[in-house]
């Protein structure tokens, strides 16, 4: 296990598919979980080559993907646990996936969408299901 | 209790098919692992999926067909190899943790059939490779620590498999290109059939390996690497009509211009495997 699993933040929910969000009025925003980042690049955070994040207007489904990841082995898909318009993007991120590494929690957020449906919690986790989870 | 484990035999298919095929595995495969093994008619260049067209000079060889996977990592070119692709739910002993292991898995299924044809593969580590150059955009001229390489005749280690992975909706698809003869269009790359690197094309150097002969060898060491038997099978109905309905999405000039081109009728997700 990560040695953040001690330290990923309870302000949140997370997903099985590694990505986290945390509710902020009526947007939510939405990144990956330091374990994504791992899994993915294995602690060498040069692994890491592209993202891809949508674009500000565009709607989201709750299950659906929102954009990709690849590290130098695998792309990989980014799961909206919401639906919504996204309506702010880390473009940061694009460019220095070194974020992701580093501060996957707050500079390492993704996208901001406002939500427009209910939103079905029932499987997402709090952050000591989600240790429990990856601890599996 | 050996697990159960699906098997498609060796098949030859359009460049876009096979796409289709594979993404078909992804999508509406089961809770069954499924290893295909397939070979390319005709011969085709495959994009990675965030390349760009204009970086992978090979892809404009006049006559040439191009099609863009759906998995990462570079170019390569579909001939003189055995390709193969097996998909997983992501929870599959094989696929497990991080990606790295996945590969070290693989690989050493990999190696078991390599070995009865005289190649003592291994993987990369941390050493480049004499195959390793830049400005191809081809897969076989880049290298990571878990790539598998061989020595060949001139002492020098080369990459012989090209791989790269899709990880969708919980499950996972791992491509590999075993390269069986030299290839012009990726000098320098290991190949089985002269079990050494060749800068010149080759000739006279390589003993031609059928990709039906490195099939049946490899579905042993994966039996006897997993401990169970493959299962000879078909695609199911689902899959089946996933390969109808996608068709030749993956040779779209669209989609080989542009990425995040998708069908009017797609559902708007970001992944052709969506």
């Amino acid at each position: 296990m990560s040695d953040q699993a001690t330290t990923r933040p309870d302000d949140r929910k997370y997903l099985k598919s590694h990505e986290w969000m945390k509710i902020d009025g009526d947007t939510a925003l939405i990144g990956i979980t330091d374990h994504a980042v791992d899994e993915l690049c294995s602690g060498n955070e040069g692994d890491l080559v592209y993202c891809d994040l949508p674009e500000v207007g565009r709607l989201v489904e709750a299950g659906q993907t929102f954009g990709e990841i690849e590290s130098v082995k695998a792309v990989a898909d980014l799961n909206c646990p919401v639906d919504g318009e996204v309506v702010e993007v880390n473009a940061e991120i694009e460019d220095h996936l070194e974020i992701l590494s580093r501060d996957p929690w707050n500079e390492g957020w993704m996208i901001r969408v406002r939500i427009t449906g209910s939103i079905d919690e029932s499987e997402m986790m709090d952050a000591a299901g989600y240790n429990a989870f990856v601890a599996e | 209790m050996t697990r159960p484990f699906r098997l498609l035999p060796l098949e030859s298919r359009t460049p876009a098919q096979n796409l289709a095929v594979d993404d078909a595995l992804l999508v509406r495969g089961g809770d069954v692992p499924v290893l295909r093994l397939y070979t390319w008619e005709p011969a085709a260049l495959s994009l990675g999926y965030f390349q760009k067209l204009e970086d992978v000079p090979a892809a404009h060889m006049p006559g040439l067909e191009v099609v863009r996977r759906f998995t990462g990592g570079g170019a390569i070119h579909h001939a003189h190899e055995l390709t193969f692709s097996i998909a997983a739910p992501a929870s599959d002993p094989l696929y497990r943790g991080p990606v790295a292991d996945s590969y070290c898995r693989v690989h050493a299924l990999l190696e078991g059939a390599l070995a009865e044809f005289g190649v003592a593969s291994a993987l990369r580590c941390d050493q480049a490779l004499a195959s390793d150059r830049t400005g191809t955009g081809m897969c076989f001229h880049g290298s990571t620590a878990q790539d598998l390489v061989w020595t060949g005749t001139d002492g020098e280690r080369r990459k012989g498999v090209g791989s790269a992975q899709r990880r969708s909706g919980g499950r996972v698809l791992h491509h590999g290109s075993i390269k069986l003869a030299p290839d012009p269009l990726e000098p320098g790359a290991a190949t089985v059939g002269g079990g050494s690197a060749v800068e010149d094309g080759g000739a006279g150097t390589a003993r031609p390996i059928a990709a039906a002969e490195f099939a049946s060898r490899l579905v042993a060491a994966f039996e006897r690497g997993l401990d169970t038997r493959l299962e000879p099978s078909e695609l199911t109905e689902r899959e089946r009509e996933h390969v109808l309905d996608l068709g030749d999405f993956f040779a779209d000039p669209r989609f080989l211009a542009d990425r995040r081109y998708r069908p009017e009728a797609s559902d708007g997700g970001t992944s052709p495997a969506s």
